[in-house]
Formats: C-alpha cells, structure tokens, sequence
C-alpha cells in the first residue's frame, strides 16, 4: 500500500516538475524545478530497491550537475525573451522530435510485451542477502577492473579537455609560492642605509 | 588466463596511458614549450605500442577480463592502422599550428587517450567495454575538433560534434539497453546466442538502434550530417585525424558487432548494411559536385568511401571482412597523403587555405604537390592501375562471391559518378589558370609522408601478399 | 518487492518538512488578506534599489572560470562516488580491488597536478 502510494507521490512530482523545467519563464526557475525531478528521480530508484542509483543520483545529479546547469544558465549571455520567440516557428520541428520520442517508448514497451523475456543468461544475478552497493562493489573493482581504468581516463579527459577549452593563463594571479618565500634570506630583503639629513630614501630595487 | 598473460595481451593499451599520464605532467610543468618534445614522445610511445602489438599478433589469445575484451588478429590489424595514422596526425600538426600563435602541449595527448579509446574499440567483445572506448575517444574527439577555441569554426565544429555525438552515444545507449534487456547479457557471444534463439522485436530494435549510432560514428547516410561541418571547421590535422583513425576504429567495431553479435540474424542486419553502404555512396558522390572547400570536398568523400568499405561488410563472408580491412588500411593511406597534401596549401602570409580554386594551376607552381594530389585524387576515384582500385576491387568481388551482384552493380556505377568530381579537381590543379601560389615552405615531415603514401598507393600491389594474408587472417578470428 | 518499511521514517520526516515549510509560506499571506492588511499597490511592489527604479536585470553574466570550476567539481564528485561500493565491499574483492581503486585515484591525481600546475585552480 505505502510502496504504490510513494510510487504515485514519485512519480507523479517527477513528471510535473519534468514539465515546469519547460514551461518556466525563468532558466534559474527551470534548473531548481530539475533538482526537484532528479529527487523525485533518486526516490524512484529506491522503491526500485536500485539504492545506489538513488546516491548517484542525490550526490551526481543534484549536487554537481545541477550546480554546473546553474552556472551556465548565469554564463550565457542570452535574451530569453528572445529567444522564446521563435518557439512558432520551432514548434514543427520540435514536435517532429518529440513524436519520435514517443513512438520509440510506445515500440520499446510493445516490444517489451512482444519479445519473450529471457533472463536466464543473465551474467549476474543477485545475490538475495547482498545489498546491491556491494553487488556492484564484487563486479567493479573486479571483472570490470580494465573498463573501471578506463572510466577513470575519461574522467581524465574530461578535465584536460575543460582546462584546454576554457583555462587560458591570466596576469595578475598572485599564488604564494612557499618555495621561494623560505629561500628568502635576510641579506636580499634588509638594507642598511647611511641616509643623510633632508633628503628622500631611494627605494628602487627593493620588492615591497 | 593467467594475471601476467591478461596483462601482456593489454600491454598496448597500458603503454599509452603510462606514456599520456607522463607526458601530461610534462606539458603541465614545462609548458607549451614543450609541445615538439611531447610530440615526439607520442609518436615514439605510438611506435612501441604497434612494435608491441606486432609481438602479440603472433600468439594472439582469446577472450580476456571475463569476455569483456578480445587482443586478438583482427583488433592487432586495426590498432596497427590506427596507432600509424595517429601517430602521422601528430607529426604533420606543428607546422599547421605554428601558423595559429603556437601548439599546445595538449594536442598529441589528447590523441593518445582517444587512441586508447580507439583500441578498446576494436577489442571490444562487450557493449560495455565497447561504450566505454567509444566514449574515451569521442570525449578526446570533441575537445580536439574545437581545439583552436579563439577560431569562431573550429569551436561550432566542436559544439556541433558534442551535440550530435552525445545524440548518437543515447541512440546507441537505447539500442544496447534493449539488447541487454531481451537477451539478459551485453556479452555480444551471448547476444548472437540469444538472437540465434529467434530475433524477437526488441532485439530487432535494439540491433536497429545500435546500428544507427554507430552509423553516425562512421558517418554513413543517413547519419552523415555532421562530418562536412565538423571537417570543415576543425583545424585541418585534426581534420585528418577524425578522417582516418577513429573511422578505422568505429568501421572495425560495426563489422565485429554485425558479425559476432548480430551473425546469426544475418539478414536483418545486412539489409540495414546494405542501404546504409548504397545511401553513403550515392549521396557522398552527387554532394560533392559542387563543393568549393577542399576539406567539405574530402568529408563527401570519406563519406563515400565508408559506403564502399561497407558493401565489404554486407557480404558478411570472412572474405567480405577481409576486404573491409584491406579497404581501411589503402583508404588510410590515401586520406592522410590527401590531407597532408591539403596541409601545404598556404597563401603568402601563411594562413592556410582551403578553397578548391586556389589550386588552380598548380602543376606549374608546385609540379611535385600537383602530382602526389593527382596521384591520391586517381586513387580516391579508383582508376585502375593505383591501389583505389584495388581496395575497391576487393569489396566487389566479396559482394558478388556473397549472391551481391546488384548492390556491387550499383556501387560501380555509382563509383562512376564519384570519379567526376575527383577528376575535376584534377582538371583545376592541371589545366586551369594558375592562381596565386602557395608559401614555399619545405618541411622533410610533410613531404617525407606525402612521398611514402604516394609511393604505397603507387606500387601498393606488391604489399597485395602481406595485406592479404593480414586481412585474411584478421578475418578468419571472427569466424 | 522491496521492504519500504525502513524508509518510513524519513517518508514521515518529508511529509512533516514540507507541511510546516508550506504553512510557513502560505499561512502568513492567509492571515494578511484575512486581516484586511494586503493591499498591493505599484509603487509597493516594484523592486527597492536605493529609491531608484531597478536599472537593469538582476542575473549578471558569471566568468567562464565558474564553469571551469565547476567541472572540476564534477570529475572529483564523480570519482568520490566510486568509493563508495568500493569501501563497503572491500572484504570480499581483497587486495586486487585495492589495488584497482589505487591505480584510478592515482589516475585522477594526476590530473589534479596537471590542473594545479595549469593554474585552473586559480582564482584571482
């Protein structure tokens, strides 16, 4: 009773706020309707006893890619008003799009109701007792060790590519270099001065 | 297997990433300065990666890292023809980008993680190892084709390969989570098993949906959109680069697929194959006509040239396979030397061009470029005693051997009409007007590759008995 | 089915969150147009800037370095997700599951140094 009930409560936010992320006027407005989604989302997986899913989705999700949206929404220098405007003449092509979309779900869950089902193959099944964060703890760092480097590349390359693409070197940055503050020696740094009465002390050569 | 023998079976792919973590740190700590040295060290790590794999062609194994994987015949071939054409795309890349303000440091290293992806690529006896490689290069590829990020075209050339490569990766995504669901395993051994069993409809849609992602990663029509747009805008090394190794690689991943995991629903596959391969000639011929960009010009043509390699494929022999990856290696050949060629056409002040009207004349200007563009222009179109012609003839007669007679009927005619705009190329660079020249900029590099390709494709008939038997027996280890 | 039992008492917790944030919310302006006190005017509701009307959009174009930073957030986020079924089943996947999770995070070091010494860290 109580499963069926947060289904529909889920299930029913995902969808509506799903909606307002296109419907708001405002971008910002758009991303926190999607936080609320991706919540909904991770609520979702839960029921679906899918636990870690549900963590990615709350820590990935929600708490870097959201953030990430937010910024590029305040990045973009754009006109939103304008940019609606030409939502009339979009709208075939956007509704040619989103029928696509359809008649793929409707032919994925007709298919799912033609095709026999057969999971007997299935590679891994699930332990009973085993909660599924530590089923895919077995496999990952395991079996799929050679694709668990690989992802750790990808995520390698995403970083070079974003400094390659946005960093560029920019005057002015003043980082403390340790380093060269402890080789600093008194003798570099101190000067005595003979300094005769009534005239200016001349400083040049010393870094203040 | 044993832990060492698993490893050893890797042993390319571990040495590039060691090779790009190092060189890394290098471009970090000594800068962009250090962009040529970086350079070097990734072709030289490229060349031990293909020595390495020359070694363990030899006793190839099977299955590795619980059937995820495969180091056998058939991916040692195509890692070979990808690490050699990565490895050219380095070498000929600082002289276009010293014209540019200066290369980074991050140019060879990013290939060399795309170059990783690319052998998982072709390795991959899994959709997840498959996604994974995929997802390495394509994620490399992006960032290279904006890479000149203050160039308005090299960054929408970027953009627009982001969005429809992201596009084509959730197609694919789509396809193989309807193959996992109605076969119970991503395993492609278990998926032809499962198919075997009866292809129901979701296996067919998840085949269909797999097919059409990886169409656009090798862009066959009707997913070609993207390759004029992204080929014109990107800096032209990369172009070259996107024209020759990732194609090699998403081409050798389709046809292990087609034929290790969809083989037993031969036909649903071929059909598909077989209107993908007519659609890409057809179009890739007529859309070139009138194109005024040598790189558009050269985009339509890897585009036709895919339609080709893929006739090769819908024959769905071990001949067929064969031909495919004799296809690759020649078709590698001429699309570096062309793009190389491409590379020296800069005007006075050094800023390349690439309209197909500066050529003009060329043969006077520059006798010896005229030549090698008309030799890989010959042997594009397929004109008979250049090895074109050869590849060419290899993807036929496995069509025809395979009951194909009309597909490879078409194909030549369509062949026909290719020629025309290869030749009218070579009408402008011999019989026009000559235009103003190009820079006299002798570099050994570029015309050391453009010298080798042009003689490869010039007395390539007496590599026929090496090709061959690689290809034959790249093919016989999907069989 | 999964036992949603345990999940009650945060279920109970939301409800309760969202019961009192909604009665924070709207029993106030309730209360104001029950009392008579809501009576909205132009001037009342334009935005206060100083006594000025407002001079232009409030959203301000944020620097590219954000997305940077941002970014980099994601990738260690991302890595930090994979410890988790990592730590938990550490006793069964032994010393070879170790060793996998030590050559990821040294991968991921790496490219921290790389962007440290990039400057993509930064800031002013």
């Amino acid at each position: 009773m109580i499963q069926v009930f947060a289904f529909y409560l889920f299930a029913t936010i995902v969808v509506a706020s799903a909606a307002m992320v296109i419907f708001a006027r405002n971008p910002v407005h758009s991303v926190l309707w999607l936080i609320l989604a991706f919540f909904n989302a991770a609520g979702l997986m839960v029921l679906l006893s899918a636990e870690f899913v549900a963590m990615l989705l709350v820590i990935v999700y929600v708490g870097a890619v959201a953030v990430l949206f937010l910024f590029v929404v305040m990045m973009l220098d754009i006109d939103f008003a304008q940019l609606r405007a030409g939502f009339v003449s979009y709208f075939p092509l956007g509704g040619a799009i989103a029928m696509v979309l359809l008649v793929e779900l409707i032919l994925g869950i007709g298919a799912w109701q033609a095709g026999s089902l057969n999971l007997a193959q299935r590679t891994a099944p699930l332990p009973e007792a085993t909660p599924n964060i530590e089923a895919i703890g077995q496999l990952l760092y395991t079996r799929y060790i050679f694709l668990f480097e690989a992802a750790g590349l990808i995520l390698l390359v995403a970083m070079i590519g974003a400094i390659v693409l946005t960093h560029r070197a920019r005057g002015g940055t003043r980082p403390q270099n340790i380093d060269k503050q402890n080789r600093r020696r008194p003798e570099e740094a101190v000067r005595n001065v003979n300094q005769p009465v009534g005239q200016g002390v001349d400083l040049g050569g010393v870094e203040l | 297997m044993e832990t060492l023998a698993v490893f050893a079976s890797v042993l390319p792919e571990i040495v590039l990433t060691i090779a790009g973590l190092i060189l890394m740190l290098v471009a970090a700590y000594a800068g962009d300065g250090s962009a040529r040295l970086v350079s070097w060290l990734s072709v030289a790590s490229l060349a031990l990666a293909a020595v390495l794999l020359g070694q363990l062609a030899v006793h190839a194994g099977g299955e590795i890292f619980d059937g995820l994987y495969r180091a056998d015949a058939f991916a040692a071939f195509a890692k070979a023809l990808i690490f050699v054409a990565a490895a050219v795309c380095i070498l000929v890349a600082p002289r276009f980008f010293d014209g540019e303000g200066g290369q980074r440091a991050e140019y060879p290293i990013l290939i060399l993680f795309a170059c990783i992806g690319m052998a998982m690529m072709v390795s991959a006896s899994d959709f997840i190892t498959l996604y994974v490689g995929l997802e390495l290069n394509s994620l490399a590829a992006y960032v290279l084709a904006s890479f000149m990020r203050r160039d308005e075209r090299s960054a929408e050339a970027g953009l627009k390969y982001f969005v429809l490569g992201a596009l084509a990766s959730g197609i694919l995504l789509y396809g193989m989570s309807l193959l996992y669901g109605f076969s119970g395993t991503t395993n492609f051994a278990g998926v032809a098993q499962a198919i075997g069993d009866g292809l129901g409809t979701g296996e067919l849609f998840g085949l269909v949906f797999v097919l059409s992602g990886l169409a656009f990663k090798i862009s066959a029509v009707p997913f070609h959109m993207w390759t004029p747009d992204v080929y014109e805008g990107a800096p032209t090394p990369v172009t070259a680069f996107f024209a020759s190794a990732p194609k090699v690689a998403a081409l050798a991943l389709t046809t292990r697929i087609a034929i290790t995991a969809f083989g037993p629903g031969g036909h649903s596959w071929q059909q598909i194959i077989i209107f993908m391969a007519l659609a890409s000639i057809v179009l890739g011929a007529v859309a070139a006509i009138n194109q005024p960009n040598i790189k558009r010009l050269l985009a339509y043509s890897s585009i036709n040239n895919v339609g080709f390699a893929l006739i090769g494929l819908a024959a769905g022999t071990a001949e067929g396979v064969a031909a495919v990856l004799s296809y690759l290696a020649i078709y590698v050949v001429m699309t570096i030397g062309s793009f190389v060629c491409v590379l020296q056409m800069k005007d006075k002040d050094g800023r390349p061009v690439e309209t197909i009207a500066s050529l003009s004349g060329l043969s006077r200007t520059r006798p010896g470029l005229a030549a090698a563009f008309a030799i890989f222009m010959f042997s594009l179109a397929g004109i008979p005693p250049l090895f074109g012609f050869w590849a060419k003839f290899l993807v036929f007669d496995a069509a025809v051997a395979a009951g194909l007679t009309p597909l490879a009927a078409i194909g030549i005619a369509a062949s026909v009409i290719g020629a025309f705009y290869y030749l009218k190329v070579i009408k402008t660079i011999y019989f026009d007007k000559p235009a103003e020249g190009f820079a006299e900029e002798r570099s050994p590099i570029d015309y050391g590759i453009i010298t080798l390709c042009a003689t490869v494709i010039i007395i390539g008939y007496f590599l026929n008995p090496v090709l061959g038997r690689a290809s034959a027996a790249a093919a016989a280890s999907l069989f | 089915m999964v036992d949603l039992s345990q999940y009650l008492p945060i279920l109970l917790f939301l409800a309760v969150a969202l019961g009192l944030s909604s009665a924070f919310v709207f029993l106030p302006m309730l209360v104001g147009r029950l009392t008579g006190s809501h009576k909205p005017d132009p001037e009342k509701l334009s935005e206060y800037e100083c006594g000025f009307p407002a001079f232009e959009d409030p959203r301000s174009q944020f620097d590219v370095r954000f997305y940077l930073v941002a970014i980099l957030f994601i990738i260690f986020d991302l890595e930090a997700a994979f410890l988790f079924p990592w730590s938990v089943s550490l006793g069964e996947i032994g010393w070879a599951g170790w060793t996998t999770m030590m050559i990821f995070i040294f991968e991921l070091v790496l490219g921290l140094i790389y962007a440290w010494k990039k400057g993509a860290l930064d800031w002013e």
